[in-house]
């Protein structure tokens, strides 16, 4: 296709685009108003289900359909990623030197671990109650896990990170959530349907399914990222052509 | 006092994404990335979705980064780039 | 103004101090704008500690708790790939006297309790994330020493 081709398809596009887009915003309820149809009634459902964070309460309740496609995107985006970059034939492993890092960074890093991993798991378990969630929390422990890199270097992170187990969390997490939908099923309601006992607001107990499905999502999310990064993390710094033997020894410091 | 706040994380983050298309360097355009992403997540905090929020600084502020860099290391480390075209760019 | 638009002005300086740093942070050398980067995730939460005191709910200092930790980890991963980590007295400064400055009266209107705990965990954490990322000490002897393929 030619530019101008692409260009008169893309101003095609957008203009039809910009047209929808004009006449949903005119239908939207007005900003900043007092009266929020679907708020009222998710918060009312939230608070029925016994659940105070209501967004908790719209992501694995009311729409947990919506989110299993959501935790379904990330797991086929990981996977997809895994394919892309696994080691091919013409490309070989080497062992890369360790890293040098300054003391008060290799301190700072280590001491900070057990922290971030804490804060990330404190996300994951009161979704339910306060802001946060499988997801934010999952991303937090994931991240965590990677002061390690910081703090030593690439080998230090693969002695204690098994990518396969990770691989397996990965595809539990998921699989979680489904069963949870199907259990749900098998106690004679709707897929997805909260059906478990809903316990005492505000606790980390309340909530019925909204605590399986949040974990499930954690589960998910803290093993797909490590499992990404480790793929990122093998290009980068182990994998390399098989005819690239002579290093030009400027990757540690690339200069902006 | 809100409504200032966040016509301020408004300018910031109006500000940021600009700033990030005008940089060509990709280690650049990160840092930029970084910023806006706490733009983002102070806007978000303002106007009341703090898991929103909460969701742009965790993949914001670490995981992309990484991955960008990541990506960059490997890309400028290819072999034939290190002699002629790598440089050029 | 009532008293929860106060803290909501407290927000607003760290908010504006922001602006400057957007600045640095999209112009100028790598070491500054490094610097940038970090002052930014500092400043980030100073100015979310006293909006989540302003709008009334003590949960999103979360966002805080979350940005303190993630914070110090992007700038070093910017350092280890950029091969410097430069000082800065500017982060340790305004870590020192801005932290306290905003967090011990905000313990101070929470009362003892849990939420109190957390704003001091809050404050050690961005000071000690502050002071390390921003005490510099040169260049790193990876990045001067090795050709190339370190981890």
């Amino acid at each position: 296709m030619t530019a101008r081709g692409r260009l008169w398809l893309f101003l095609v596009g957008a203009a039809a685009f910009a047209m929808v887009f004009v006449t949903a915003c005119f239908s939207l309820p007005p900003f900043g108003s007092v009266h929020h149809p679907y708020g009222e009634r998710a918060v009312r459902a939230a608070l029925s289900h016994h659940t105070a964070n209501v967004i908790a309460s719209v992501n694995f309740d009311l729409r947990a359909l919506d989110t299993l496609g959501e935790e379904t995107i990330l797991f086929a985006a990981v996977l997809g990623t895994v394919v892309l970059l696994r080691q091919t034939a013409d490309e070989q492993r080497t062992r890369p030197e360790p890293a040098v890092v300054r003391p008060r960074v290799r301190w700072f890093a280590l001491a900070m671990l057990p922290f971030a991993m804490l804060i990330g798991l404190y996300v994951i378990a009161h979704g339910q109650i306060s802001p946060g969630g499988g997801f934010q929390g999952g991303v937090v422990t994931a991240t965590a896990l990677h002061l390690l890199y910081l703090a030593a270097d690439y080998r230090a992170l693969e002695r204690v990170r098994p990518v396969p187990l990770y691989e397996i969390g990965d595809a539990a997490g998921e699989a979680a959530y489904v069963v949870t939908g199907l259990g749900a099923l098998l106690a004679g309601s709707a897929f997805l349907a909260n059906v478990l006992p809903l316990g005492t607001f505000a606790t980390l107990s309340s909530g019925g399914t909204v605590i399986l499905l949040n974990a499930a999502v954690g589960i998910e999310v803290t093993s797909g990222i490590v499992v990404l990064l480790a793929r990122f993390l093998d290009q980068a710094v182990e994998i390399g052509h098989a005819d690239d033997g002579n290093d030009h020894g400027n990757d540690g410091k690339e200069r902006v | 006092m809100t409504d200032v706040l966040i016509v301020v994380a408004l300018l910031l983050v109006a500000g940021a994404a600009t700033a990030a298309v005008l940089n060509r360097d990709p280690v650049r355009q990160a840092l930029v990335l970084s910023f806006l992403g706490l733009a983002l997540a102070l806007l978000f905090t303002f106007l009341q979705a703090p898991d929103v929020a909460l969701s742009q600084l965790a993949v914001g502020s670490a995981v992309t980064p990484l991955m960008i860099l990541l990506t960059v290391r490997k890309v400028r480390r290819r072999p034939g780039d290190s002699t002629d075209k790598g440089r050029e760019r | 103004m009532r008293a929860d638009d106060g803290w909501l002005a407290v927000a607003l300086v760290p908010l504006l101090a922001l602006v400057p740093v957007l600045w640095r942070v999209s112009r100028g050398a790598p070491e500054d704008r490094l610097i940038a980067q970090n002052l930014s995730s500092l400043l980030g939460g100073l100015a979310l500690l006293p909006a989540a005191q302003g709008f009334g709910r003590p949960a999103y200092v979360d966002v805080a708790l979350v940005l303190s930790v993630l914070g110090p980890t992007g700038t070093l991963i910017y350092a280890r790939f950029l091969g410097v980590l430069p000082g800065s007295r500017l982060v340790r400064r305004t870590a020192l006297l801005g932290v306290p400055a905003i967090v011990l009266p905000l313990c101070v209107a929470a009362g003892p309790g849990r939420a109190m705990a957390k704003l001091l965990l809050i404050g050690a954490l961005l000071i000690a994330g502050s002071v390390v990322t921003g005490a510099g000490g040169g260049r790193g002897r990876k990045a001067a020493a090795d050709g190339g393929r370190t981890a």
